[in-house]
């Protein structure tokens, strides 16, 4: 086929293309397009990687897969279609995770080029990583809907993955989640914590009982819980006297802990002593907590107060739902009463314990997963987060919706996916023939810009953002936290694993030289449960932070930072790559290029993995560290309440596009960060979809071809 | 339980299937999708990406039309063939292949070339939702697009040459219910209440609530109230930046306080001064929405007239009585904070009066078919109830035949001039792929196929194209290196670019087929190496 293409081609390029290895990371639907599209061009040497297996739900654009495949390694099957057009390629397939670390810097630097094909943040992170510390030249690319980007990633040249700070993802606080729900995602969220506490992996964090640790509960106003460690105990108190006798039975025991869960046989332990009776169950979720809830009196004050379900007299009629109810559906799309979520409940329970009880006998302590396309799955967390939004006055959701917004759902198409890998596949000639300067970034619209684009090119390769605290010479990044509350673990997990996608850091305290954390097993676990100020890490403090399986060296500098309020929505900590954000945004100049704002397609997220994500309308940077909108009534510090001030006002832009109108508001916008500008005149869709109240996530790409997640353990038995 | 329990909604294999794609055009856009049967005219490597991406997401059936044996070069150019195929026939070799990618969809396939067909079987065409084409000679070109025009088929021609890519859409008319806006503002009428809206926003006295009713009553009753009070003081509503300011502040005063004089936390309150930019404005008519009742097509309906200018006529009628000059009432209410209660009474009454609009309107289309003396089934009410609920985003595409390009007394020639003059334009492409359609017509060749006549075949492309200018008035090309591209193209494929542009153009054919979505208007040039891109309106 490359004689085909002999005139075509220059001769350089042609033997380029010959000689090449190239890696694709993802076999979902973009690594399909892409590997039909090298092979189509003469590329002979080719390795695809992917962790995940064939679902159903991508036979609608992965077309190297068909019916039969399902459940098999998408990487494996990949390479099996693809030959059987084209014996004579040479192609290796790996059904990996490309986060192991079998996959180190040998081995990314055996390749001329690597070409993203990914879905979620933590594998993009990590690769991009990989591919500037062994130097080869990464194409990154993603799609959404009718939308996608493809760009260049190379050592300093272009921006980097990570140059630009990417949207945080949303979280909840936990009173939030398991008292006061406000929202139909408050219940999503629950509902999904729900499935893990009886079928999936146990994680503390996600308790579903009422939280007795709200601070809220005490009655005070919440100025006076600023320190919230001086208040538990209070609080622990009164909850205690509040206990009714009622709410007190069976399981539930008086004893809090210090996380302010009652301790009690855990969930998990009580759905199998009463062997998963969905009565029982139903029971104790929606009618006996939800009275205990109900007996936290100073919760329901200003707030209409929950009613607890009784089993036996379900409501039948269908409620209202917060979407167009004239909108003819699907059987998806309809509103379910709550006596059919009730029955749906009680069938999607018996078949998950009867699933978690195959996977056990098997191998046991294993667990399932939650996965938005397991019908089961999906139904009982539907279910639940209607039950639960019934009982405290929350409009209720389609399943269709509810699967949208608790699966993070990236509609996908195979239209998008070809022009995107079409794109990629341009970029790596430009690559071989070693025109980088040449690899703009290129983002696809759904509709044509001011300038009649439908394919929008940047004028130039964007350059790296110099304080980029991955791919700057001396990659740098300042921790706000409270040294006196985060321990060593939290700096661990939270912080440089969830947040900065370590894989294995090791911690040194500059000019001290004590290893505070290892990456070797059994040196510094007896750290874990100490705070940062017990291992001697202060406000000023320098960590050299060292992942050797990512070749990442970064310099964190700690910076003291009293920790929110429980009620606060603000994060524990902020990771910044430079001080000056942590400043009033008015005084920031933004390192962002203002020419990416020519259509930009949101950086996708993990749809598995997390609750939710914020698009990245809203002002960069540290936006997603400055609490949300919500009035409170402390007056934290100044600079929160500057940040706030600006913040809202953006919000009344997203909403419109009228111009005139909001002149003044536009100024403060514009004078403060340059690149908000377009964004804010030229409103995104996801912002007005009409059923996305929370914000669905839309990633670089697929929804499935996770060839990260290293959390992944086990798909449920179908 | 109190009722039997229902069973657990079934998902089919087929909604999992399409689970991704239904979030983007709805169950009612897969139905017109399996409804749809498409066309392709040449199954060369670009036609099949373009089949490809139309079978995998369903297309209901497909025919090829391809009257060429598979060659080596095909081979090359296409996924699917491997090299047991050659010599055999291309139509029914990728007939083949691409139904094994999804076995929901029927294809079939003649293998006969397109000029034969038009002058065989004139009909053929008549039942395909759209006809693609790639390769197409510039004869049949244009003996295609008369056809279709004629019968009213969208056409699109594709053409993926070297680093260049190209596509035509031509369509007689296209309307279009659902076009997505970017940012659709809600439908709530608070300056022209509705009569039962205005009655339960009169029973609401905002000063008597407890507060816990205060701070959960849906946002929109809080703006109509003090919407309501601005207009009484200033008999007009909040018209620029600083009377909004105004009304937001009014608004920020009824937020209640508490014992210490500190305002409660009250976010409906807060989404009320938010939503004063969206849902503070005059209700009325979009211009757009008023050229498409008030086009001829509209007024005078015939007895052929389609659903949506009947539905669109009905419409017009129902502005003109019992709606007031006001399009039928969308009914969605935004999401709110709210207690169910409240949201639910206000969304009901949203409901009632949008399902009693859309009721109008139907009965208004049942009289129309009556008096065009046409069944009353073939319309559906709920065609009428989407039209109604999409009313005022609706769009007209009137596009152009094709082979008026190819007269010189047609063609645009003006808008071909104009954009030469500016160096930066791609139009220049446009002129050479034009050029190389020529050249084809006389050599029966691509300029450079044969590797020892690229530089004869250099000039007479310059021929070829200087006789084009020369037609449509234009002077010479400021610079020949595209020529000499073109040239080195030799005619050949690209993977790449054929599967950018067959992605491009299965999109094109999902909006036809869809109604969603405005189509390219009407000519899209993409060049691969520098990753410009252009549309021009022919
Ligand atoms: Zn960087």
């Amino acid at each position: 086929m490359a004689a085909s293409i002999s005139g075509v081609f220059s001769e350089s390029l042609q033997n380029a293309i010959l000689q090449c290895k190239v890696l694709i990371v993802g076999a979902g639907g973009i690594g399909c397009e892409i590997l039909k599209n090298l092979v189509m061009t003469g590329f002979n040497d080719i390795e695809i990687i992917d962790l995940d297996t064939i679902d159903v739900s991508n036979l609608n654009r992965q077309f190297l897969f068909h019916k039969q495949h399902v459940g098999k390694s998408k990487a494996a099957v990949a390479k099996e279609t693809a030959l059987t057009f084209n014996p004579d390629v040479k192609i290796v397939h790996y059904h990996d995770s490309i986060t192991s670390s079998d996959y180190g810097l040998s081995f990314f630097k055996k390749f001329t080029l690597v070409m993203n094909a990914l879905d979620n943040r933590a594998a993009r992170n990590h690769v991009n990583r990989m591919c500037l510390a062994a130097d080869v030249p990464l194409i990154e690319s993603g799609t959404a809907g009718y939308e996608g980007q493809v760009e260049l990633i190379k050592k300093g040249l272009s921006q980097c993955y990570e140059c630009t700070p990417k949207a945080a993802q949303k979280t909840f606080p936990g009173c939030t989640i398991r008292n006061t729900p406000s929202e139909p995602i408050h219940c999503i969220v629950w509902a999904k914590h729900l499935f893990n506490q009886l079928f999936g992996e146990d994680d503390p964090d996600q308790d579903v009982s009422p939280d007795t640790a709200d601070p809220e509960a005490a009655g005070k106003q919440r100025v006076l819980f600023q320190k919230w460690d001086f208040n538990v105990f209070g609080v622990f108190n009164e909850i205690l006297f509040f206990l009714p006798d009622t709410a007190a039975e069976g399981a539930l025991q008086n004893e809090s802990n210090d996380k302010g869960n009652v301790d009690r046989v855990s969930t998990r332990g009580w759905a199998e002593n009463c062997d998963y009776d969905a009565e029982k169950l139903f029971t104790k979720l929606f009618h006996d907590d939800i009275k205990y809830l109900l007996s936290m009196d100073n919760l329901w004050k200003k707030r209409r107060p929950p009613t607890p379900l009784d089993w036996s007299y379900l409501p039948d009629g269908v409620a209202g739902c917060s979407k167009d109810t004239m909108e003819s559906g699907l059987k998806d799309q309809q509103q379910w009463s709550i006596a059919k979520c009730g029955s749906v409940f009680k069938e999607a329970v018996a078949n998950l314990s009867k699933a978690l009880k195959t996977c056990q006998e098997t191998s046991p302590g294993d667990h399932l997963v939650w996965d938005k396309d397991d019908q089961n799955a999906m139904d009982f967390v539907a279910a639940c987060a209607n039950i639960r939004a019934h009982i405290f006055g929350i409009p209720q959701k389609t399943r269709f919706d509810i699967k949208s917004m608790a699966g993070n759902i990236i509609p996908a198409i195979a239209t998008t996916n070809a022009i995107i890998a079409g794109v990629v596949v341009l970029h790596a000639f430009r690559i071989l023939e070693h025109n980088l300067k040449a690899c703009r970034s290129v983002y696809l619209r759904l509709k044509m810009n001011h300038r009649n684009q439908l394919l929008v090119p940047e004028k130039f390769v964007n350059p790296p953002n110099p304080k980029c605290y991955v791919c700057a010479p001396t990659p740098q990044a300042v921790l706000a936290a409270d040294t006196t509350k985060m321990t060593i673990k939290e700096l661990d997990e939270t912080v440089l694993k969830a947040r900065l996608n370590m894989i294995a850091p090791d911690v040194m305290i500059d000019g001290k030289g004590i290893v505070v954390i290892s990456s070797e097993e059994g040196e510094t676990e007896g750290n874990n449960e100490k705070t940062l100020e017990q291992v001697g890490i202060r406000d000023g403090t320098v960590l050299k932070v060292d992942d050797f399986h990512q070749n990442y060296s970064l310099t964190v500098t700690v910076l003291q930072r009293e920790q929110p309020s429980v009620k606060d929505e603000s994060p524990d900590f902020l990771i910044v790559a430079d001080d000056e954000d942590l400043k009033p945004k008015e005084d920031i100049t933004i390192s962002e290029k203002p020419s990416t704002s020519n259509g930009k397609v949101e950086k996708v997220e993990d749809d598995d993995d997390i609750d939710i994500v914020e698009t990245e309308i809203s002002p960069s940077t540290s936006e997603a560290d400055v609490p949300k909108k919500r009035k409170t009534e402390s007056p934290t510090n100044n600079t929160i309440n500057k940040k706030r001030k600006v913040e809202t006002n953006n919000q009344h832009d997203d909403d419109v596009c009228i111009i005139e109108d909001d002149r003044e508001v536009e100024k403060v916008a514009l004078s403060v960060l340059p690149a908000i500008e377009e964004k804010i005149l030229t409103p995104r869709k996801y912002k007005s979809l009409p059923d996305d109240d929370c914000s669905i996530v839309y990633d670089g790409n697929e929804d499935q071809s996770t060839a990260s997640s290293p959390k992944r353990s086990k798909q449920l038995a179908k | 339980m109190a009722s039997p329990a229902p069973k657990s909604p079934e998902q089919s294999e087929k909604n999992r299937k399409y689970d991704r794609q239904l979030r983007l055009w709805g169950d009612h856009g897969q139905a017109s999708l399996e409804g749809a049967h498409v066309c392709l005219i040449n199954a060369t490597g670009l036609g099949t990406e373009i089949l490809k991406s139309l079978v995998l997401p369903g297309i209901g059936a497909f025919t090829i039309v391809d009257g060429k044996k598979i060659t080596d070069e095909d081979i090359g150019a296409n996924f699917f063939l491997d090299s047991e195929s050659i010599s055999k026939s291309r139509a029914q070799v990728a007939t083949q292949m691409l139904l094994e990618l999804n076995p929901d969809v029927r294809g079939d396939y003649v293998d006969e070339g397109p000029e034969q067909i038009l002058s065989n079987s004139p009909d053929f065409f008549n039942n395909f939702a759209v006809v693609v084409a790639t390769a197409l000679p510039e004869k049949a070109i244009i003996l295609l697009s008369k056809k279709l025009w004629e019968l009213d088929i969208p056409l699109i021609i594709c053409r993926s040459l070297g680093f260049v890519a190209h596509i035509r859409v031509q369509v007689r008319e296209h309307t279009v219910i659902e076009t997505h806006p970017d940012n659709e503002n809600p439908d709530l009428r608070l300056d022209k209440p509705f009569e039962s809206l205005k009655k339960h926003m009169d029973s609401i006295n905002l000063e008597e609530m407890d507060l816990k009713d205060h701070s959960h009553l849906p946002y929109s009753i809080i703006l109509y109230k003090y919407l309501d009070k601005w207009v009484t003081e200033h008999g007009d509503l909040p018209k620029n930046y600083k009377e909004k300011q105004e009304l937001r502040e009014s608004i920020r005063s009824g937020i209640r306080i508490d014992e210490h004089g500190i305002p409660i936390d009250e976010e409906n309150f807060e989404e009320a001064m938010r939503a004063v930019n969206t849902c503070v404005s005059r209700t009325t008519v979009p211009s757009g929405v008023m050229e498409v009742l008030n086009d001829d097509r509209c007024i005078n309906l015939t007895a052929k007239s389609s659903s949506f200018w009947i539905i669109a006529k009905a419409i017009r009628d129902f502005m003109e009585n019992e709606g007031l000059g006001l399009l039928p009432l969308k009914g969605a209410v935004p999401d709110m904070t709210a207690d169910t209660e409240k949201y639910i009474a206000l969304q009901q009454i949203y409901h009632k009066q949008a399902v009693a609009d859309a009721e109008a309107v139907w009965r208004r289309t049942l009289q129309l078919l009556r008096q065009l003396g046409r069944s009353s089934d073939s319309i559906s009410e709920k065609d009428v109830k989407l039209f109604c609920r999409y009313a005022g985003d609706i769009h007209v595409e009137r596009g152009s035949c094709i082979a008026d390009e190819y007269d010189s007394k047609t063609t645009n020639a003006n808008e071909i001039a104009q954009s030469l003059e500016n160096p930066e334009s791609m139009m220049v492409y446009y002129v050479v792929l034009r050029g190389v359609e020529k050249f084809q017509a006389e050599y029966n060749s691509y300029p450079g196929e044969f590797d020892d006549h690229v530089e004869p075949d250099i000039v007479k492309l310059k021929s070829c194209i200087s006789k084009l200018l020369g037609e449509w008035g234009c002077g010479p090309l400021a610079k020949d290196d595209y020529v000499h591209e073109f040239c080195r193209y030799g005619g050949s494929e690209l993977h790449s670019v054929s599967a950018f542009l067959g992605g491009l153009a299965a999109q094109e054919t999902i909006k036809f087929i869809t109604n969603q979505y405005k189509p390219i208007h009407n000519t899209f040039i993409y060049d691969a190496v520098t990753s410009n891109s252009a549309t021009f309106a022919f």
